[in-house]
């Protein structure tokens, strides 16, 4: 018996004194291991970073798979099955918490992932808290090499932080108005979040301080190969001129839905705020690294060509044809994007003159040009398929019954146009191929175009400034310069007119790039645009010659609240200083 | 299973079995044998009609001194009544009875005296659990263990097929997310409850989710449902106890049961889909409503009908296709069990074989059927070393072999029931199979489910099991008079393993007349895949006083153990609990018992390791009082007990957001979190801020309280259990309300919610006999309230928004419905969703804040408020070798939702894919059939509205269900004595043989596109040696 219990003590004895057990997972990755004060390479503290890039939106496809602009009027969603976040938000039926998930990145979108809890890792308020953990972090980390103007590479990494953070807020500001401006605090689970929304002066001043506090420690376009993600001073600069933009336009300066608000817009108007927003896209301009490249479609299709100020890198794939091309071609597509009318008849001639002016030369029973001398302007070949275009060696067949608008039961167009834009050069092609599929979130163009307008509207009547910009993206557009050398505009026009047409040059030029849908807010102008029905084209072939018709396809419902975004309905239950934007 | 057999019987024959030859005396001389011809000493014998009785002696034989020809009456406790005319000679054999009520009852690591249980328990013995034919024992406790509500979610077992990924899989599909003290389950098919919480199972004293273990292997099944009970497991007690004990060796000559079982299943609740020209029909009309031209002709119609052209216009059932109407399933078990005064053993081995729903291929050689194949060993061994020393070694191995089509039945079973009739042709003309390419190539019916049934290979999981459990037991009696030491040790491991040989075969359409693939064609795969493996140990030393003092009793426990559980990657959980127990009675008739243990879980924060559990209960044998001995004889025993017990629940292995969330950690390189930079797309892998960390993270608690009381009637005929229970659980883990998004990453679980559970649970039984007939009835019914008190719950503007106040599961949210539109005034004119206009057919919804807009502010509790009521009633006798039982079980206060494609929502969605139609479709609203609709009208774009929940979808829950019976013979021991062989018994015994349900458009339980729930009809013999 004595000798079990000596065996018993002896094995407990045993027992307890081995505590070598791994008391916390080594594969766990702990803060210091993230922010390596002895990792002179920095890689942990580089993948961190490249994690707060990824919260960057694509537009491709982005929102419920439709593009943004299909919730403008430019484009329709072909989806009808059931809740098409799109064709909710034009037609008004959003409310402040039923809001599309995949335009609510106040929240997020993955909200399955925890049942209660919010703010999920695709919010932009999660691209500010990563931001922040990462300018918080980066101090220690001895990243060899620099700029040379002596920024260390821990303060280019930290000033890309703060880019990416800036343009977070900027794009909760053009949603929302005036956001809580968190600073550089890391907030965690026994800090109060009661924090009240700043005023949108505060927001916009923030923003841009921040361009202009790290313009000068981030590294210059063009950006090497590898580099052609990261955010560099033009970035910095762009992203400055952009917000100056949005802080000058009708909707906040002067516009304001709720006079006196200031958290949605400024309270009076200014007109430096435009002066201001002109030199910010000078300051661009001035640098002097970008230049229209001369290929419309090969500003999609080209990695790092001379045009491209900041973008979200995609991958190589046929993702965009498969969604939105054609239907009817063996090579796939369920064309998802249906252009509406209107865009299609915005779109001039080549010589430059709106398909309105009798002079133009643009014949309704040939609307596309197909067989007319006289074509269209060529952006519209580039962003637009209709009846008859030609697509993977055949043409795209949209009048009724036509193998790209069968009436069947797949999904297919609504309007009779599908898109084209972004799109590899599969004209003459059998079959689609991988091609690169960036998301362009700045481009050279918008700062050009930008600058035309802020000039235009700083100034009692245009200058030849305004119109040197407009005859650069015509003419790189492939509108002809004419023999008067205006490319089909009008001289001497007033600021009213010059509006009008710089207006309709934003569309065609960035038509499904996510300006459409914001321009017609800050403009002011979707109480007009939107409350008109869409409408499409109905094409009934007989022999060789078609009828066309106008068919409404859709009716959208703008109201005044709908110009800012409502706060999530539960935060604003939560958190009693929230302040709700107007009329929601 | 011949060779068995066939071995079997030569032991019999080899037999040598002593009977007891004395000297004849006159009069009757007799021998009262059990079931294995096994004398049965101190059964009470009694000449009917007379006063005259005696017990026999220990070797079960008696001697009385009445002529033969008078009728004798043979009585004992936990067996049947016999009354049989005496002979001169006479050998009796008496039956174990259905149901049990032994002196002794198994608590957690102990056996105690049933009058010594304060807590509330119900048990079912070997008997309850053998008349059920099935893959797990859980499947006879519907309706028979008292205050166990069940429901049952799948017909077969699941599958594990994915291999071990992440470093950090706990929380994910393989852990038993309900159940926390071990990692893997082979229960996928019947969720268990008592009082709200899904017990734990401990299996001989060690915590282990085995559900497979041959029932007749089982002695009995305790659920501990009392917090007091269930205190020893430390931080995991909060959980209900089901408590499995394994038969042990039994001193004796061998005792051998075999037992073979063969039946037929049959698949319930099925739908009827329907022809394709219906289909057809309804598409159209969906299409028409839709303002979208009509997409089938008359012509398309007439050859849908006529069946013209099977190529063009196919018209397959697929339910008929692809489905066996009756499958077989069998169950071959061996016991032996015997033992000396030095050494017992007990030794079962069991085979089990069930097979799927799913036809097979005769041009397949090899089987493509779901199948389940089970081999069990259990066996243990007991030595009393010396008059001190008892050494207990028990070894159970477990080898079970699953398979299924393809390699994904579910996926399977999904594709079957969304499948339209008219989809595509099994075979083409060509012989390929049929596809279709609606929803695009890789769409829903690329794969033709014939192939994927059939022709796609297989899948198979092989699960490994093997523990072996060590008890030492010393007598201390040389030290002091009563002490014992206990020490206990369990190993365990755990291995599932799947292999992959499934394939997918291209499937072709027929476009502008030429054969066009579709779908992706994979190739013969020949993949091994670890999934899952779970090392477990568990080590326990106890020390144990029990002695009596004149009239009053003490025992007392002093205890440590340890368990510890690796599963795959992570690191092992480590619980260690130290405390003890001490109970004192005072003449059986007054109770008391107090248990406090401390209890430490690895997994938290370090310094917030420890917890402090503990609880009491107080007992009176009112029964033994004089007051009612005097005035009321009749009743025979009446115990009043109560229990109180604070009780933990170290839950933080249950999520694998919690696994070491204490400490703030960043992950990379996987799920997905990547892209591409460069002009070469170089992929790059990022580092991200895993889950936030919560370092105040602690256990769940729970204030128990119970009482109860047990009386018996009229020498134990009637018995009366009943309880009250009240049981308060704190500091549940939740997301806080108020979740602000400016945080900017999710919030994670916190100790936050407070959650009620209360009810009433009792129990009557009634057993005796008619002559030889022995008859018994015994029911259990169970009412469960429960009440969320506190889960921060953001503030609502209204009150029906609300959630606190109301029970924590099984409530239903949603609109109210007021049946149809049937006018377009009224569909113009009320409240509707922003966006839709609804239209006469639509379901009109009610505007509860009436702002004119149905909203979420318009949902509100629409079902599931009222206790759940649950119910079992399990009747049975024995007439000579006859006997019966039925098991019938019964849930009220019960809703279900019936918003799915197959039975209350029109399937089809012509935008990707048309789902298929049933016989419920025809039910649509139409404006002729506008009075008698029972469905919305087809259209797709009206899908927003009428597919949202609400009282629309809400269906009757309740049924009861002749969930099991058993009706078999047993022939005369006087014949089988002469051949050797003790007994042999015919049955036939069924599951799920009768159900009234409430809502009759689908099963109650398991519901559209899982594994229907199975009827099963089984026979089998079983011979005692």
């Amino acid at each position: 018996m004595k000798n079990y219990i000596h065996k018993i003590i002896l094995l407990a004895a045993l027992i307890s004194g081995c505590k070598k057990y791994e008391q916390f997972p080594v594969d766990k990755v702990t803060g210091n291991y993230v922010f390596d004060p002895l990792d002179s390479a920095g890689v942990n503290a580089q993948s961190y970073l490249y994690g707060i890039y990824a919260i960057v939106k694509s537009g491709h496809s982005r929102v419920g798979g439709d593009y943004l602009d299909a919730a403008s009027d430019d484009a329709v969603s072909s989806q009808t099955g059931s809740s098409i976040p799109v064709t909710l938000l034009t037609t008004n039926a959003v409310s402040s918490f039923n809001f599309p998930g995949s335009e609510n990145y106040w929240e997020g979108t993955n909200l399955s992932q925890a049942p209660s809890s919010s703010g999920v890792p695709d919010a932009f308020w999660a691209g500010v808290r990563n931001a922040n953990i990462f300018i918080n972090g980066i101090g220690v980390v001895p990243v060899k090499g620099g700029l040379s103007n002596g920024t260390t590479t821990a303060q280019v990494w930290r000033s890309e932080a703060r880019f990416l953070r800036a343009y977070f807020y900027f794009e909760l500001v053009r949603r929302y108005g005036g956001v809580p401006l968190l600073g550089d605090k890391v907030y965690n689970i026994e800090d109060n979040l009661e924090i009240p929304r700043s005023t949108f002066a505060d927001c916009i001043t923030y923003i841009v301080n921040e361009c202009d506090a790290i313009k000068d420690s981030l590294i210059s376009a063009p950006a090497s190969d590898g580099d052609n993600y990261r955010a560099t001073k033009g970035a910095a600069l762009a992203l400055k001129a952009k917000t100056l933009l949005l802080a000058a336009s009708p909707l906040f300066n002067g516009g304001n839905i709720e006079s006196g608000n200031a958290l949605t817009g400024y309270t009076d108007y200014d007109v430096n705020r435009w002066t201001l927003a002109a030199q910010a896209a000078k300051d661009v301009m001035n640098l002097g690294v970008y230049s229209l490249l001369p290929s419309f479609t090969h500003i999609f299709l080209d990695q790092n060509n001379s045009e491209r100020i900041f973008i979200r890198p995609g991958n190589n794939s046929t993702g965009i044809e498969t969604r939105n091309g054609p239907v009817g071609f063996q090579a796939g597509g369920t064309g998802n994007t249906s252009p509406t009318q209107e865009l299609v008849n915005a779109f001039p001639m080549q010589n430059g003159l709106p398909i309105t002016n009798p002079a133009s030369g643009y014949l309704a029973a040939d609307p596309y040009s197909l067989l007319n001398d006289v074509k269209r302007d060529p952006r519209f070949n580039a962003t637009i398929f209709y009846n008859g275009a030609t697509w993977l060696s055949s043409t795209v067949d949209t009048y009724e019954g036509g193998k790209s608008k069968p009436n069947s039961s797949q999904q297919q167009t609504e309007s009779g146009y599908y898109m084209r834009k972004f799109m590899g050069d599969f004209e003459a092609a059998t079959t689609y191929s991988n091609h690169s599929s960036d998301w362009i979130v700045m481009r050279y163009a918008e700062i050009l175009l930008g600058y035309a307008e802020a000039r235009n509207e700083a100034e009692s009547a245009p200058q030849p400034d305004v119109y040197e910009q407009l005859y650069a993206i015509r003419a790189r557009a492939g509108i002809a310069a004419g023999d008067d050398g205006n490319y089909g505009l009008t001289p001497n026009m007033t600021q009213a007119e010059m509006r009008a047409v710089i207006q309709n040059e934003w569309r065609i030029e960035f038509a499904f790039e996510e300006h459409r849908y914001f321009d017609i807010r800050r403009w002011k102008i979707a109480g007009t645009v939107m409350n008109q029905p869409r409408t499409g084209i109905f094409i009934v072939k007989n022999g060789a010659s078609n009828t066309y018709s106008t068919v409404n396809i859709l009716t959208t419902v703008f109201k005044d609240n709908q110009y800012l975004y409502p706060i999530p309905y539960n935060e604003v239950a939560k958190n009693p200083a929230m302040k709700q934007n107007p009329g929601w | 299973m011949r060779y068995i057999f066939c071995l079997i019987c030569l032991f019999a024959f080899t037999q040598q079995k002593i009977f007891a030859q004395d000297a004849k005396k006159s009069g009757i001389n007799g021998t009262v044998v059990n079931e294995f011809s096994e004398p049965l000493a101190s059964v009470k014998v009694m000449v009917k009609d007379s006063k005259k009785e005696i017990f026999t002696d220990a070797n079960g034989e008696f001697h009385l001194d009445t002529p033969p020809g008078t009728m004798l009456v043979f009585l004992w406790k936990d067996y049947y009544t016999r009354e049989l005319k005496a002979t001169a000679e006479m050998t009796v054999q008496l039956t174990d009875a259905f149901l049990k009520s032994p002196n002794q009852v198994d608590m957690l690591y102990e056996r105690v005296d049933r009058s010594k249980v304060l807590g509330a328990v119900s048990t079912i013995y070997t008997k309850q659990l053998t008349t059920t034919p099935a893959s797990l024992y859980v499947y006879a406790i519907p309706g028979q263990l008292s205050g166990v509500y069940t429901k049952q979610n799948s017909g077969f077992t699941s599958f594990n097929v994915s291999e071990i990924s992440s470093s950090a899989i706990i929380g994910q599909t393989l852990v038993n997310a309900s159940s926390n003290n071990n990692r893997s389950t082979d229960n996928s098919e019947i969720s268990l409850s008592v009082r709200g919480q899904t017990p734990v199972t401990v299996i001989d004293g060690v915590q282990r989710e085995i559900s497979s273990i041959d029932p007749e292997s089982i002695e009995s099944i305790s659920m501990l449902k009392d917090g007091l009970s269930t205190l020893l497991l430390g931080n995991n007690s909060s959980r209900p106890v089901m408590l499995v004990t394994t038969r042990r060796g039994e001193m004796g000559r061998p005792h051998i049961t075999f037992t073979a079982q063969t039946g037929m299943q049959q698949s319930l609740g099925l739908p009827k889909p329907l022809p394709a020209y219906q289909y057809a029909y309804l598409m159209n009309e969906t299409l028409m409503n839709d303002g979208k031209p009509a997409l089938y002709s008359a012509e398309d119609f007439a050859a849908y009908k006529n069946h013209t052209d099977p190529y063009g216009h196919p018209d397959i059932n697929w339910f008929k296709t692809l489905l066996k109407d009756y499958t077989p399933i069998s169950n071959y078990k061996l016991n032996v069990n015997g033992g000396t005064n030095v050494a017992r053993y007990s030794v079962s081995l069991s085979y089990f074989d069930q097979e799927g729903i799913f036809k097979t291929s005769p041009d397949v050689s090899y089987s493509t059927n779901n199948s389940l194949k089970r081999y069990v060993i259990n066996s243990d061994i007991g030595v009393q070393v010396n008059q001190n020393l008892n050494v207990d070694l028990q070894l159970f191995g477990r080898v079970q072999n699953t398979r299924e089509p393809g390699n994904d039945y579910n996926g399977l079973l999904n594709a079957l029931f969304s499948t339209p009739n008219n989809a595509y042709p099994i075979y083409n003309r060509n012989g390929t199979f049929g596809g279709n390419n609606i929803g695009g190539n890789g769409g829903p019916y690329s794969n033709n489910l014939l192939s994927r049934a059939q022709y796609s290979g297989y899948t198979q999981n092989n699960t490994n099991d093997i523990l072996a459990n060590l008890d030492l037991n010393y007598n201390l009696n040389s030290v002091l008079k009563g002490l014992t030491f206990k020490i206990k040790g369990n190993l365990a491991y755990q291995s599932i393993t799947a292999l992959d040989r499934s394939l997918q075969n291209p499937s072709y359409g027929y476009i502008d007349s030429a054969y066009v693939i579709y779908g992706t064609t994979t190739s013969q795969s020949n993949a091994f895949r670890t999934v899952f493996t779970s090392r477990q140990s568990y080590a326990q030393g106890s020390l144990n006083y029990n002695r009596s003092f004149e009239k009053s009793n003490v025992d007392a426990q002093l205890m440590y153990d340890r368990k510890s559980v690796v599963a795959n990657y992570d690191l092992a959980s480590t619980t260690t609990n130290a405390g003890g127990r001490v109970g004192y009675d005072y003449n059986k008739k007054y109770f008391v018992n107090a248990t406090l243990i401390g209890s430490g879980n690895n997994r938290y924060p370090d310094g917030k390791r420890w917890g402090l559990f503990y609880g009491a209960g107080l007992g009176w044998e009112m029964g033994s009082e004089d007051f009612i001995k005097e005035n009321l004889p009749w009743i025979s025993g009446w115990k009043w007990r109560a229990t109180y017990a604070r009780t933990g629940n170290a839950n933080i292995d249950l999520n694998a957001s919690l696994y070491y969330a204490y400490s703030q950690t960043y992950n990379s390189n996987n799920n997905g979190k990547n892209y591409q930079v460069g002009t070469g797309y170089t992929t790059v892998y990022y580092q991200y801020e895993g889950s936030l960390a919560n370092p105040y993270i602690t256990w769940e608690k729970a204030n128990k309280f119970d009482v109860g009381t047990d009386i018996s009637f009229f020498q134990n005929h009637l018995q009366l259990t009943a309880d009250y229970y009240h049981d308060v659980y704190s500091d549940i883990l939740g997301y806080r309300g108020n979740s602000i998004a400016l945080l900017g990453t999710g919030y994670p679980l916190e100790n936050i919610g407070k959650n009620q559970y209360h009810g009433i649970e009792l129990s009557l039984t009634y057993n005796n006999h008619l002559g030889n007939f022995n008859y018994f009835v015994t029911t259990n019914g169970n009412l469960a309230y429960s009440k969320i008190i506190y889960n921060d719950e953001l503030a609502t503007p209204y009150a029906w928004n609300k959630r606190t106040g109301l029970p924590v599961s099984g409530t239903y949210y949603g609109y109210t419905s007021l049946g149809l539109y049937q006018n377009a005034e009224d569909a113009a004119s009320s409240a509707h969703i922003a966006g839709y206009t609804p239209q006469p057919g639509d379901i009109k919804y009610k505007d509860l804040n009436g702002d004119g807009v149905i909203d979420a502010f318009d949902q509100s509790t629409i079902g599931g408020t009222k206790p759940l009521a649950f119910f079992g009633v399990t009747l049975g006798g024995n007439y000579k070798g006859f006997n019966f039982s039925f098991v019938i079980q019964g849930v009220g206060n019960r809703q279900i939702s019936a918003l799915n494609n197959a039975v209350d929502h029109f399937g089809m969605d012509y935008n990707t894919t048309n789902g298929q139609v049933y016989e419920n479709a025809t039910g649509r609203w139409t404006p002729e059939t506008a009075g008698e609709a029972t469905l919305s009208r087809l259209a797709v774009s009206a899908t927003n509205n009428n597919t949202m929940f609400s009282t629309f979808y809400l269906k009757n829950g309740n049924y009861v269900r002749l969930k099991n019976a058993e009706i078999g013979y047993s022939l005369p021991y006087s014949l089988l004595k002469r051949i050797r062989i003790s007994g042999l018994k015919i049955f036939v015994d069924g599951e799920n043989l009768f159900t009234i349900a409430g809502f009759k458009g689908m099963d109650p339980e398991v519901q559209p596109y899982s594994y229907p729930i199975q009827r099963v009809v089984s026979t089998g013999v079983s011979i005692k040696l």
